[in-house]
């Protein structure tokens, strides 16, 4: 029995706590590293597929500048999640370009079934809000896929 | 007593050598899988609504008509002549064009029910060969 004690005792020499001096810092690593990846969803994603092209640019604005419209493969219009009807779509875009101090890029996200008369309607409509900073989004087509069209 | 005593005698300690490697461990896997979404696709700037007409010399003007099927046919300024193309030489003939005359517009006229898609194919090809006035057109017949 005293034995048992005596390897009990030294047992709990051993620091018995734990190390604490670095959680802060993986703390810290960890929420900094969510700060910087994290990009608040503004929207559900619509899964589409998008026409592929080789020209697809990387678009350089801010975020918060950048208005997606996504048009589905039966025409029908969506804006920040909402089913907007197609004439309704330049006095939706109207606002948001004003309150953007002009700088509103549309990103217009149609499937590539589409039929493009519903593109043109969005077009249209994009022009009477003024908001003619479009870009179509596009998947980037690499040559060897070309090559089969 | 003696029973507690027995059971004491295992560590009670949480192993904490390891914490940092899973931390790391975690922090690997998600700089790994995450995707930024970016923003990419064909720039182009539409023109305005309060824009007037402007009145454009035929010659100045070079039309991609986009069928249905997604053919492509080339209509150039007041000539009703028409030459079917492929996708793949648009680009030569755009350069082309661009080198002998640099004010020439390309009109994409598309046929209303054709896929989008093929427009984007043309618009591609434009873009590539640095067109700069592209102008959008819906091919009403």
């Amino acid at each position: 029995m005293a034995k048992k004690s005596g390897g009990f005792e030294r047992k709990s020499k051993a620091a018995s706590e734990i190390p604490t001096a670095s959680m802060a810092d993986i703390a810290f690593l960890l929420l900094i590293f969510f700060m910087v990846s994290t990009t608040f969803r503004r929207e559900q994603p619509r899964h589409l597929a998008f026409p592929q092209a080789q020209a697809t640019q990387k678009i350089d604005e801010k975020r918060k500048n950048i208005l997606h419209v996504w048009i589905e493969p039966n025409g029908d219009v969506y804006i920040n999640d909402a089913r907007v009807p197609m004439e309704q779509v330049g006095e939706l875009v109207l606002p948001l370009y004003r309150a953007s101090e002009r700088a509103l890029l549309i990103s217009i996200r149609g499937d590539r079934d589409v039929p493009y008369r519903f593109i043109n309607s969005v077009t249209e409509e994009l022009r009477t809000a003024n908001a003619v900073r479009v870009f179509f989004h596009t998947d980037l087509e690499s040559r060897l896929t070309r090559a089969r069209r | 007593m003696a029973l507690l005593k027995r059971k004491s005698k295992v560590s009670d300690e949480i192993p904490t050598a390891s914490m940092a490697d899973i931390a790391f461990l975690l922090l690997i896997f998600f700089l790994t899988t995450t995707v930024f979404e970016e923003e990419k696709g064909l720039p182009i700037v539409l023109p305005e609504a309060s824009a007037m007409e402007q009145a454009v010399s035929q010659s100045n003007i070079i039309h991609f008509l986009v069928q249905e099927d997604g053919a492509i046919v080339i209509r150039r300024g007041e000539s009703q002549a028409e030459q079917v193309v492929s996708y793949s030489e648009i680009e030569g003939i755009m350069r082309q064009e661009i080198a002998n005359n640099p004010l020439i517009i390309a009109a994409v006229k598309t046929d209303p029910n054709s896929p989008y898609r093929h427009m984007i194919n043309v618009l591609d090809e434009l873009q590539k060969a640095n067109a700069e006035r592209v102008s959008l057109q819906l091919w009403e017949r």
